[in-house]
Protein backbone atom coordinates (compact mmCIF):
# COMPACT_ATOMS: atom_id res chain seq x y z
CA UNK A 1 0.00 0.00 0.00
CA UNK A 2 2.87 2.32 0.83
CA UNK A 3 4.27 2.04 -2.72
CA UNK A 4 1.18 3.25 -4.61
CA UNK A 5 0.59 6.00 -2.02
CA UNK A 6 4.09 7.36 -2.42
CA UNK A 7 3.81 6.99 -6.17
CA UNK A 8 0.64 9.10 -6.12
CA UNK A 9 2.23 11.61 -3.73
CA UNK A 10 5.23 11.96 -6.02
CA UNK A 11 2.99 12.82 -8.99
CA UNK A 12 0.83 15.23 -6.98
CA UNK A 13 3.87 17.06 -5.59
CA UNK A 14 5.37 17.33 -9.07
CA UNK A 15 2.16 18.85 -10.45
CA UNK A 16 1.95 21.28 -7.54
CA UNK A 17 5.55 22.38 -8.09
CA UNK A 18 4.88 22.75 -11.79
CA UNK A 19 1.78 24.88 -11.12
CA UNK A 20 3.70 27.06 -8.69
CA UNK A 21 6.73 27.53 -10.94
CA UNK A 22 4.78 28.40 -14.06
CA UNK A 23 2.43 30.77 -12.20
CA UNK A 24 4.96 32.67 -10.11
CA UNK A 25 8.48 32.03 -11.40
CA UNK A 26 8.47 31.45 -15.14
CA UNK A 27 6.58 32.90 -18.04
CA UNK A 28 3.30 30.91 -18.22
CA UNK A 29 3.40 31.10 -21.99
CA UNK A 30 6.71 29.24 -22.10
CA UNK A 31 5.70 26.79 -19.39
CA UNK A 32 1.93 26.50 -19.39
CA UNK A 33 0.61 25.51 -15.95
CA UNK A 34 -1.08 22.12 -15.51
CA UNK A 35 -4.56 23.60 -15.44
CA UNK A 36 -4.06 25.25 -18.81
CA UNK A 37 -2.63 22.05 -20.22
CA UNK A 38 -5.64 20.18 -18.86
CA UNK A 39 -8.05 22.65 -20.45
CA UNK A 40 -6.24 22.25 -23.75
CA UNK A 41 -6.29 18.47 -23.48
CA UNK A 42 -10.05 18.13 -22.88
CA UNK A 43 -11.22 19.16 -26.39
CA UNK A 44 -8.34 17.20 -27.96
CA UNK A 45 -9.51 14.10 -26.11
CA UNK A 46 -13.18 14.77 -26.82
CA UNK A 47 -12.65 15.23 -30.53
CA UNK A 48 -10.48 12.13 -30.59
CA UNK A 49 -7.62 14.11 -32.12
CA UNK A 50 -5.11 12.93 -29.52
CA UNK A 51 -6.17 9.29 -29.82
CA UNK A 52 -5.74 9.42 -33.58
CA UNK A 53 -2.16 10.56 -33.20
CA UNK A 54 -1.49 8.07 -30.42
CA UNK A 55 -2.97 5.19 -32.42
CA UNK A 56 -0.83 6.03 -35.45
CA UNK A 57 2.34 6.30 -33.39
CA UNK A 58 1.53 3.06 -31.54
CA UNK A 59 0.94 1.21 -34.80
CA UNK A 60 4.33 2.35 -36.05
CA UNK A 61 6.04 1.36 -32.83
CA UNK A 62 4.16 -1.95 -32.85
CA UNK A 63 5.13 -2.99 -36.36
CA UNK A 64 8.76 -1.89 -36.00
CA UNK A 65 9.09 -3.39 -32.53
CA UNK A 66 7.61 -6.78 -33.35
CA UNK A 67 9.60 -7.24 -36.57
CA UNK A 68 12.74 -5.88 -34.89
CA UNK A 69 12.36 -8.33 -31.98
CA UNK A 70 11.73 -11.27 -34.30
CA UNK A 71 14.76 -10.53 -36.44
CA UNK A 72 16.92 -9.66 -33.43
CA UNK A 73 16.06 -12.88 -31.60
CA UNK A 74 16.60 -15.13 -34.63
CA UNK A 75 19.93 -13.59 -35.59
CA UNK A 76 20.96 -13.24 -31.95
CA UNK A 77 20.47 -16.95 -31.37
CA UNK A 78 22.57 -17.76 -34.42
CA UNK A 79 25.29 -15.38 -33.28
CA UNK A 80 25.29 -16.84 -29.81
CA UNK A 81 25.32 -20.43 -30.97
CA UNK A 82 27.44 -20.54 -34.13
CA UNK A 83 30.92 -19.29 -33.65
CA UNK A 84 31.68 -18.57 -37.30
CA UNK A 85 28.53 -16.46 -37.70
CA UNK A 86 29.51 -14.55 -34.60
CA UNK A 87 33.06 -13.89 -35.74
CA UNK A 88 31.87 -12.76 -39.16
CA UNK A 89 29.04 -10.50 -38.03
CA UNK A 90 30.01 -9.23 -34.61
CA UNK A 91 32.46 -6.54 -35.82
CA UNK A 92 29.88 -5.13 -38.22
CA UNK A 93 27.21 -5.12 -35.54
CA UNK A 94 29.55 -3.46 -33.07
CA UNK A 95 29.95 -0.61 -35.58
CA UNK A 96 26.38 -0.33 -36.83
CA UNK A 97 24.85 -0.23 -33.37
CA UNK A 98 26.12 3.33 -32.95
CA UNK A 99 23.81 4.48 -35.71
CA UNK A 100 20.78 5.45 -33.67
CA UNK A 101 17.38 5.53 -35.34
CA UNK A 102 17.63 9.33 -35.33
CA UNK A 103 20.85 9.20 -37.32
CA UNK A 104 19.10 7.00 -39.85
CA UNK A 105 16.14 9.36 -40.41
CA UNK A 106 17.59 11.32 -43.36
CA UNK A 107 18.50 8.23 -45.33
CA UNK A 108 15.27 6.47 -44.36
CA UNK A 109 13.27 9.35 -45.82
CA UNK A 110 15.18 9.06 -49.09
CA UNK A 111 14.81 5.30 -49.16
CA UNK A 112 11.21 4.98 -48.04
CA UNK A 113 9.64 8.46 -48.30
CA UNK A 114 7.64 9.96 -45.44
CA UNK A 115 5.02 7.20 -45.51
CA UNK A 116 4.67 4.46 -42.91
CA UNK A 117 7.53 2.32 -44.18
CA UNK A 118 10.22 4.78 -43.11
CA UNK A 119 8.85 4.80 -39.54
CA UNK A 120 8.59 1.01 -39.43
CA UNK A 121 12.15 0.88 -40.62
CA UNK A 122 13.46 3.34 -38.03
CA UNK A 123 11.77 1.57 -35.11
CA UNK A 124 12.92 -1.76 -36.49
CA UNK A 125 16.45 -0.41 -36.70
CA UNK A 126 16.51 0.70 -33.07
CA UNK A 127 14.85 -2.44 -31.73
CA UNK A 128 16.85 -4.90 -33.78
CA UNK A 129 20.30 -4.09 -32.41
CA UNK A 130 19.26 -3.93 -28.77
CA UNK A 131 17.40 -7.25 -28.91
CA UNK A 132 20.14 -8.82 -31.01
CA UNK A 133 22.94 -7.95 -28.61
CA UNK A 134 20.98 -9.07 -25.55
CA UNK A 135 19.89 -12.33 -27.17
CA UNK A 136 23.44 -13.14 -28.21
CA UNK A 137 24.68 -12.47 -24.69
CA UNK A 138 21.93 -14.62 -23.19
CA UNK A 139 22.57 -17.56 -25.48
CA UNK A 140 26.32 -17.38 -24.98
CA UNK A 141 25.93 -17.27 -21.21
CA UNK A 142 23.64 -20.27 -20.94
CA UNK A 143 25.63 -22.22 -18.32
CA UNK A 144 27.85 -24.90 -19.86
CA UNK A 145 27.18 -27.07 -16.82
CA UNK A 146 23.46 -26.98 -17.50
CA UNK A 147 23.96 -28.00 -21.11
CA UNK A 148 26.35 -30.77 -20.14
CA UNK A 149 23.99 -32.04 -17.46
CA UNK A 150 21.21 -32.26 -20.04
CA UNK A 151 23.57 -33.86 -22.52
CA UNK A 152 24.56 -36.70 -20.24
CA UNK A 153 20.94 -37.33 -19.31
CA UNK A 154 20.55 -38.18 -22.99
CA UNK A 155 19.26 -34.94 -24.52
CA UNK A 156 20.18 -34.45 -28.18
CA UNK A 157 21.52 -31.17 -29.56
CA UNK A 158 18.08 -29.91 -30.60
CA UNK A 159 16.63 -30.67 -27.17
CA UNK A 160 19.55 -28.96 -25.45
CA UNK A 161 19.03 -25.95 -27.66
CA UNK A 162 15.25 -25.68 -27.28
CA UNK A 163 14.80 -26.91 -23.72
CA UNK A 164 17.96 -25.60 -22.06
CA UNK A 165 19.70 -22.82 -24.00
CA UNK A 166 16.68 -20.79 -25.09
CA UNK A 167 14.98 -20.81 -21.65
CA UNK A 168 18.32 -19.93 -20.05
CA UNK A 169 18.58 -16.94 -22.39
CA UNK A 170 14.98 -15.85 -21.81
CA UNK A 171 15.73 -13.29 -19.09
CA UNK A 172 18.30 -11.59 -21.33
CA UNK A 173 15.97 -11.60 -24.31
CA UNK A 174 13.09 -10.17 -22.32
CA UNK A 175 15.30 -7.48 -20.79
CA UNK A 176 16.52 -6.56 -24.26
CA UNK A 177 12.94 -6.31 -25.48
CA UNK A 178 12.01 -4.07 -22.61
CA UNK A 179 14.90 -1.70 -23.23
CA UNK A 180 14.11 -1.76 -26.94
CA UNK A 181 10.50 -0.87 -26.25
CA UNK A 182 11.51 2.19 -24.23
CA UNK A 183 13.90 3.17 -27.00
CA UNK A 184 11.17 2.69 -29.62
CA UNK A 185 8.92 5.12 -27.80
CA UNK A 186 11.77 7.59 -27.75
CA UNK A 187 12.82 7.24 -31.35
CA UNK A 188 9.34 7.37 -32.88
CA UNK A 189 9.16 11.05 -31.87
CA UNK A 190 12.12 12.44 -33.85
CA UNK A 191 11.11 10.23 -36.75
CA UNK A 192 7.64 11.78 -36.79
CA UNK A 193 8.96 15.29 -36.22
CA UNK A 194 11.20 15.11 -39.25
CA UNK A 195 9.28 12.84 -41.56
CA UNK A 196 5.56 12.41 -41.00
CA UNK A 197 2.17 13.99 -41.42
CA UNK A 198 0.60 12.32 -38.40
CA UNK A 199 1.46 10.88 -35.01
CA UNK A 200 2.52 12.35 -31.66
CA UNK A 201 5.80 13.66 -33.05
CA UNK A 202 3.94 15.42 -35.84
CA UNK A 203 1.59 16.95 -33.26
CA UNK A 204 4.64 18.26 -31.38
CA UNK A 205 6.18 19.70 -34.53
CA UNK A 206 2.98 21.41 -35.72
CA UNK A 207 2.28 22.87 -32.28
CA UNK A 208 5.81 24.21 -32.17
CA UNK A 209 5.49 25.91 -35.57
CA UNK A 210 2.24 27.53 -34.39
CA UNK A 211 3.84 28.44 -31.01
CA UNK A 212 1.10 26.49 -29.18
CA UNK A 213 3.10 25.63 -26.06
CA UNK A 214 -0.01 24.32 -24.32
CA UNK A 215 -0.54 21.73 -27.08
CA UNK A 216 3.16 20.83 -26.98
CA UNK A 217 2.75 20.05 -23.30
CA UNK A 218 -0.28 17.90 -23.96
CA UNK A 219 1.75 15.91 -26.46
CA UNK A 220 4.72 15.60 -24.08
CA UNK A 221 2.48 14.37 -21.25
CA UNK A 222 0.88 11.89 -23.62
CA UNK A 223 4.31 10.44 -24.48
CA UNK A 224 5.10 10.02 -20.77
CA UNK A 225 1.80 8.29 -20.04
CA UNK A 226 1.85 6.00 -23.08
CA UNK A 227 5.46 4.92 -22.50
CA UNK A 228 4.76 4.23 -18.85
CA UNK A 229 1.57 2.27 -19.55
CA UNK A 230 3.20 0.08 -22.16
CA UNK A 231 6.20 -0.67 -19.99
CA UNK A 232 3.84 -1.74 -17.19
CA UNK A 233 1.77 -3.85 -19.59
CA UNK A 234 4.95 -5.49 -20.85
CA UNK A 235 6.05 -6.28 -17.33
CA UNK A 236 2.66 -7.70 -16.43
CA UNK A 237 2.66 -9.90 -19.51
CA UNK A 238 6.15 -11.13 -18.68
CA UNK A 239 5.18 -11.79 -15.07
CA UNK A 240 2.15 -13.73 -16.17
CA UNK A 241 3.72 -15.81 -18.92
CA UNK A 242 7.44 -15.98 -18.27
CA UNK A 243 7.84 -15.56 -14.52
CA UNK A 244 9.31 -19.02 -14.04
CA UNK A 245 12.07 -18.13 -16.49
CA UNK A 246 12.71 -14.73 -14.91
CA UNK A 247 12.50 -15.32 -11.18
CA UNK A 248 15.60 -17.42 -10.82
CA UNK A 249 18.02 -14.67 -11.81
CA UNK A 250 18.57 -14.08 -8.12
CA UNK A 251 19.77 -17.67 -7.77
CA UNK A 252 22.41 -17.66 -10.49
CA UNK B 1 33.67 -51.39 -16.55
CA UNK B 2 35.57 -48.17 -17.09
CA UNK B 3 39.10 -48.63 -18.40
CA UNK B 4 41.43 -45.65 -18.65
CA UNK B 5 44.75 -46.43 -20.31
CA UNK B 6 47.70 -44.08 -20.44
CA UNK B 7 45.48 -41.01 -20.86
CA UNK B 8 47.14 -37.65 -21.38
CA UNK B 9 45.43 -34.30 -21.77
CA UNK B 10 47.03 -31.18 -23.19
CA UNK B 11 45.33 -27.80 -23.18
CA UNK B 12 46.37 -24.98 -25.52
CA UNK B 13 49.35 -25.03 -27.84
CA UNK B 14 52.90 -23.71 -28.14
CA UNK B 15 53.72 -21.19 -25.43
CA UNK B 16 50.36 -21.73 -23.72
CA UNK B 17 50.65 -25.49 -23.87
CA UNK B 18 49.66 -27.03 -20.57
CA UNK B 19 50.02 -30.73 -19.86
CA UNK B 20 47.17 -31.42 -17.46
CA UNK B 21 47.18 -35.22 -17.31
CA UNK B 22 50.22 -37.36 -18.00
CA UNK B 23 49.70 -41.08 -18.28
CA UNK B 24 46.62 -41.88 -16.22
CA UNK B 25 45.75 -45.55 -15.80
CA UNK B 26 42.57 -46.53 -14.00
CA UNK B 27 40.25 -49.51 -13.93
CA UNK B 28 36.83 -49.24 -12.33
CA UNK B 29 34.85 -52.41 -11.68
CA UNK B 30 31.06 -52.63 -11.81
CA UNK B 31 29.46 -51.44 -8.58
CA UNK B 32 32.67 -49.98 -7.27
CA UNK B 33 32.94 -46.66 -5.43
CA UNK B 34 36.17 -44.94 -6.47
CA UNK B 35 37.36 -41.58 -5.19
CA UNK B 36 39.80 -39.41 -7.11
CA UNK B 37 41.56 -37.45 -4.41
CA UNK B 38 43.96 -34.60 -4.89
CA UNK B 39 44.58 -30.93 -4.28
CA UNK B 40 42.99 -28.21 -6.42
CA UNK B 41 44.39 -28.01 -9.92
CA UNK B 42 45.47 -31.63 -10.10
CA UNK B 43 43.26 -32.43 -13.07
CA UNK B 44 40.65 -34.52 -11.23
CA UNK B 45 37.81 -32.66 -12.91
CA UNK B 46 39.53 -32.90 -16.27
CA UNK B 47 39.76 -36.66 -15.87
CA UNK B 48 36.10 -36.82 -14.88
CA UNK B 49 35.13 -34.74 -17.92
CA UNK B 50 37.05 -37.18 -20.09
CA UNK B 51 35.25 -40.13 -18.47
CA UNK B 52 31.91 -38.39 -19.09
CA UNK B 53 32.83 -37.78 -22.73
CA UNK B 54 32.69 -33.98 -22.51
CA UNK B 55 36.36 -33.77 -23.39
CA UNK B 56 38.57 -35.97 -25.53
CA UNK B 57 41.90 -37.21 -24.20
CA UNK B 58 44.95 -35.98 -26.13
CA UNK B 59 46.46 -39.44 -25.91
CA UNK B 60 45.59 -42.88 -24.58
CA UNK B 61 42.18 -44.47 -24.50
CA UNK B 62 39.03 -44.57 -22.41
CA UNK B 63 36.74 -47.54 -22.71
CA UNK B 64 33.34 -48.09 -21.19
CA UNK B 65 32.15 -51.71 -21.14
CA UNK B 66 34.67 -52.52 -23.82
CA UNK B 67 33.73 -49.76 -26.27
CA UNK B 68 35.66 -46.51 -26.64
CA UNK B 69 33.97 -43.43 -25.13
CA UNK B 70 32.98 -41.08 -27.93
CA UNK B 71 30.75 -38.58 -26.20
CA UNK B 72 28.38 -38.04 -23.34
CA UNK B 73 25.72 -40.64 -22.80
CA UNK B 74 23.19 -41.41 -20.15
CA UNK B 75 24.99 -44.58 -19.08
CA UNK B 76 27.56 -42.22 -17.50
CA UNK B 77 25.75 -39.37 -15.79
CA UNK B 78 27.72 -36.44 -14.46
CA UNK B 79 26.77 -34.84 -11.21
CA UNK B 80 27.85 -31.24 -10.58
CA UNK B 81 28.71 -29.27 -7.48
CA UNK B 82 26.78 -26.23 -8.68
CA UNK B 83 23.25 -27.63 -8.60
CA UNK B 84 21.82 -24.15 -9.20
CA UNK B 85 23.40 -24.19 -12.64
CA UNK B 86 23.00 -27.89 -13.37
CA UNK B 87 19.28 -28.06 -12.62
CA UNK B 88 16.73 -26.30 -14.78
CA UNK B 89 15.70 -23.46 -12.46
CA UNK B 90 12.48 -22.72 -14.34
CA UNK B 91 11.17 -26.21 -13.66
CA UNK B 92 9.87 -27.53 -10.34
CA UNK B 93 11.61 -30.42 -8.60
CA UNK B 94 9.23 -32.89 -10.17
CA UNK B 95 9.54 -31.30 -13.60
CA UNK B 96 13.32 -31.51 -13.41
CA UNK B 97 13.11 -35.25 -12.95
CA UNK B 98 10.45 -35.42 -15.63
CA UNK B 99 12.88 -33.68 -18.00
CA UNK B 100 15.20 -36.66 -17.60
CA UNK B 101 12.37 -39.08 -18.40
CA UNK B 102 11.39 -37.02 -21.39
CA UNK B 103 14.85 -37.05 -22.97
CA UNK B 104 15.09 -40.72 -22.10
CA UNK B 105 12.02 -41.26 -24.33
CA UNK B 106 10.12 -43.41 -21.87
CA UNK B 107 6.40 -43.87 -22.51
CA UNK B 108 4.39 -41.26 -20.65
CA UNK B 109 2.29 -43.79 -18.71
CA UNK B 110 5.38 -44.93 -16.85
CA UNK B 111 6.39 -41.45 -15.69
CA UNK B 112 4.30 -41.01 -12.53
CA UNK B 113 5.54 -44.22 -10.94
CA UNK B 114 9.18 -43.46 -11.74
CA UNK B 115 8.84 -39.88 -10.51
CA UNK B 116 7.38 -41.11 -7.24
CA UNK B 117 10.06 -43.72 -6.83
CA UNK B 118 13.04 -41.41 -7.22
CA UNK B 119 11.58 -38.40 -5.44
CA UNK B 120 10.81 -40.73 -2.54
CA UNK B 121 14.30 -42.17 -2.66
CA UNK B 122 15.80 -38.71 -2.10
CA UNK B 123 13.08 -37.63 0.37
CA UNK B 124 11.76 -34.87 -1.83
CA UNK B 125 8.20 -36.10 -2.35
CA UNK B 126 6.81 -33.34 -0.16
CA UNK B 127 8.78 -30.69 -2.06
CA UNK B 128 8.03 -31.86 -5.57
CA UNK B 129 6.30 -28.64 -6.60
CA UNK B 130 9.00 -26.31 -5.33
CA UNK B 131 11.48 -24.69 -7.64
CA UNK B 132 15.23 -25.20 -7.18
CA UNK B 133 15.59 -21.65 -5.84
CA UNK B 134 13.16 -22.57 -3.03
CA UNK B 135 15.16 -25.63 -1.99
CA UNK B 136 18.15 -25.71 0.36
CA UNK B 137 21.59 -26.61 -0.95
CA UNK B 138 21.33 -30.19 0.29
CA UNK B 139 17.86 -30.60 -1.20
CA UNK B 140 19.09 -29.33 -4.54
CA UNK B 141 21.83 -31.91 -4.54
CA UNK B 142 19.31 -34.61 -3.65
CA UNK B 143 17.17 -33.44 -6.52
CA UNK B 144 20.17 -33.69 -8.80
CA UNK B 145 20.69 -37.25 -7.57
CA UNK B 146 17.06 -38.11 -8.26
CA UNK B 147 17.31 -36.66 -11.74
CA UNK B 148 20.49 -38.60 -12.45
CA UNK B 149 19.06 -41.85 -11.12
CA UNK B 150 15.90 -41.44 -13.19
CA UNK B 151 17.86 -42.22 -16.34
CA UNK B 152 19.24 -45.33 -14.60
CA UNK B 153 22.90 -44.68 -15.32
CA UNK B 154 25.49 -47.39 -14.94
CA UNK B 155 28.04 -44.93 -13.67
CA UNK B 156 27.60 -41.76 -11.63
CA UNK B 157 30.44 -39.29 -12.11
CA UNK B 158 30.47 -36.83 -9.25
CA UNK B 159 32.56 -33.66 -9.32
CA UNK B 160 32.99 -32.47 -5.72
CA UNK B 161 29.23 -32.72 -5.36
CA UNK B 162 29.01 -31.74 -1.72
CA UNK B 163 31.84 -29.21 -1.65
CA UNK B 164 29.50 -26.25 -1.27
CA UNK B 165 27.48 -27.71 1.61
CA UNK B 166 28.01 -27.16 5.31
CA UNK B 167 29.72 -29.95 7.26
CA UNK B 168 26.58 -31.40 8.86
CA UNK B 169 24.58 -31.45 5.64
CA UNK B 170 27.55 -32.99 3.90
CA UNK B 171 27.68 -35.84 6.42
CA UNK B 172 23.99 -36.52 5.94
CA UNK B 173 24.50 -36.52 2.17
CA UNK B 174 27.29 -39.07 2.56
CA UNK B 175 25.00 -41.48 4.38
CA UNK B 176 22.37 -40.83 1.81
CA UNK B 177 24.62 -41.42 -1.17
CA UNK B 178 26.02 -44.65 0.31
CA UNK B 179 22.51 -45.90 0.94
CA UNK B 180 21.48 -45.22 -2.64
CA UNK B 181 24.71 -46.69 -3.97
CA UNK B 182 24.11 -49.89 -2.04
CA UNK B 183 20.49 -50.10 -3.12
CA UNK B 184 21.00 -49.40 -6.80
CA UNK B 185 24.40 -50.96 -7.36
CA UNK B 186 25.49 -47.99 -9.45
CA UNK B 187 29.20 -47.55 -10.05
CA UNK B 188 30.45 -44.22 -8.70
CA UNK B 189 33.54 -42.20 -9.54
CA UNK B 190 33.73 -39.38 -7.03
CA UNK B 191 36.11 -36.43 -7.22
CA UNK B 192 37.07 -34.69 -3.99
CA UNK B 193 39.90 -32.85 -2.28
CA UNK B 194 38.60 -33.79 1.14
CA UNK B 195 40.49 -36.73 2.66
CA UNK B 196 37.83 -37.52 5.28
CA UNK B 197 35.17 -37.56 2.59
CA UNK B 198 37.18 -39.99 0.48
CA UNK B 199 37.76 -42.30 3.44
CA UNK B 200 34.08 -42.20 4.43
CA UNK B 201 32.88 -43.12 0.97
CA UNK B 202 35.33 -44.99 -1.18
CA UNK B 203 36.19 -48.61 -1.86
CA UNK B 204 39.38 -47.35 -3.42
CA UNK B 205 41.08 -43.97 -3.24
CA UNK B 206 43.20 -42.85 -6.19
CA UNK B 207 45.55 -40.11 -5.15
CA UNK B 208 46.46 -37.68 -7.90
CA UNK B 209 49.57 -35.52 -7.99
CA UNK B 210 49.60 -31.76 -8.53
CA UNK B 211 49.74 -30.58 -12.13
CA UNK B 212 51.22 -29.99 -14.60
CA UNK B 213 51.41 -33.57 -15.72
CA UNK B 214 49.28 -35.09 -12.98
CA UNK B 215 49.20 -38.79 -12.61
CA UNK B 216 47.74 -41.26 -10.15
CA UNK B 217 50.51 -41.69 -7.65
CA UNK B 218 48.92 -44.13 -5.28
CA UNK B 219 45.85 -46.33 -5.11
CA UNK B 220 44.65 -47.22 -1.63
CA UNK B 221 42.01 -49.82 -0.94
CA UNK B 222 39.84 -48.79 2.00
CA UNK B 223 38.98 -52.08 3.61
CA UNK B 224 37.00 -50.63 6.51
CA UNK B 225 33.40 -51.68 7.21
CA UNK B 226 30.65 -49.13 6.55
CA UNK B 227 29.29 -46.91 7.99
CA UNK B 228 32.68 -45.42 8.70
CA UNK B 229 33.51 -42.82 11.26
CA UNK B 230 36.55 -40.70 10.38
CA UNK B 231 37.28 -40.58 14.13
CA UNK B 232 37.84 -44.34 14.53
CA UNK B 233 41.47 -45.41 14.98
CA UNK B 234 41.70 -47.33 11.67
CA UNK B 235 40.17 -44.47 9.73
CA UNK B 236 42.34 -41.95 11.54
CA UNK B 237 45.46 -43.95 10.70
CA UNK B 238 44.43 -44.05 7.08
CA UNK B 239 43.76 -40.32 7.18
CA UNK B 240 47.32 -39.69 8.43
CA UNK B 241 48.76 -41.89 5.76
CA UNK B 242 46.83 -40.24 2.92
CA UNK B 243 47.58 -36.81 4.31
CA UNK B 244 51.26 -37.70 4.38
CA UNK B 245 51.17 -38.72 0.74
CA UNK B 246 49.39 -35.53 -0.29
CA UNK B 247 51.53 -33.21 1.84
CA UNK B 248 54.68 -34.74 0.44
CA UNK B 249 53.44 -34.02 -3.05
CA UNK B 250 52.35 -30.47 -2.32
CA UNK B 251 55.58 -29.69 -0.46
CA UNK B 252 57.57 -30.46 -3.57
CA UNK B 253 55.65 -27.81 -5.49
CA UNK B 254 55.16 -25.13 -2.86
Amino acid sequence: MRGPLLFGASIVIAFAAWQFLSSFVFNPFLIPPPLVVFETAVPMVKSGEIFRHVAISLARVGVGFVTGCAAGIVLGVLLGRIRLVNELLDPVIELLRYLSPTAMIPIAVIWFGIGETSKYFLIFWGTFFIVLINTTAGVMRAPVIRQRAAECLGANQLQIFLLVVIPSAAPYIVTGMRIAMASSFMSIIPAEILAADSGIGYLLQMSSILLQTNRIFVALLTICVIGFIFDRLFRMAVDRMLSRYMSYIALT
Amino acid sequence: MLAVRNVTKVFGADANRYLALDGIDLEVSPGEFVCLLGPSGCGKSTLLNILAGFERPSGGSVEFEGAPVRGAGRDRVMFFQDAGSALLPWLSAEENVRFALRVRKLPRETWPAILDKYLAMVNLRDHRHKFPAQLSGGMRQRLQIARALAVEPKVLLMDEPFGALDALTRRRMHGFLLDIWQRTGTTIVFVTHDIAEAITLADRICIMSVGPGSRITEVIGVGLPRPRDPGEPDAARLFKRVEGLLMHDIAEVA
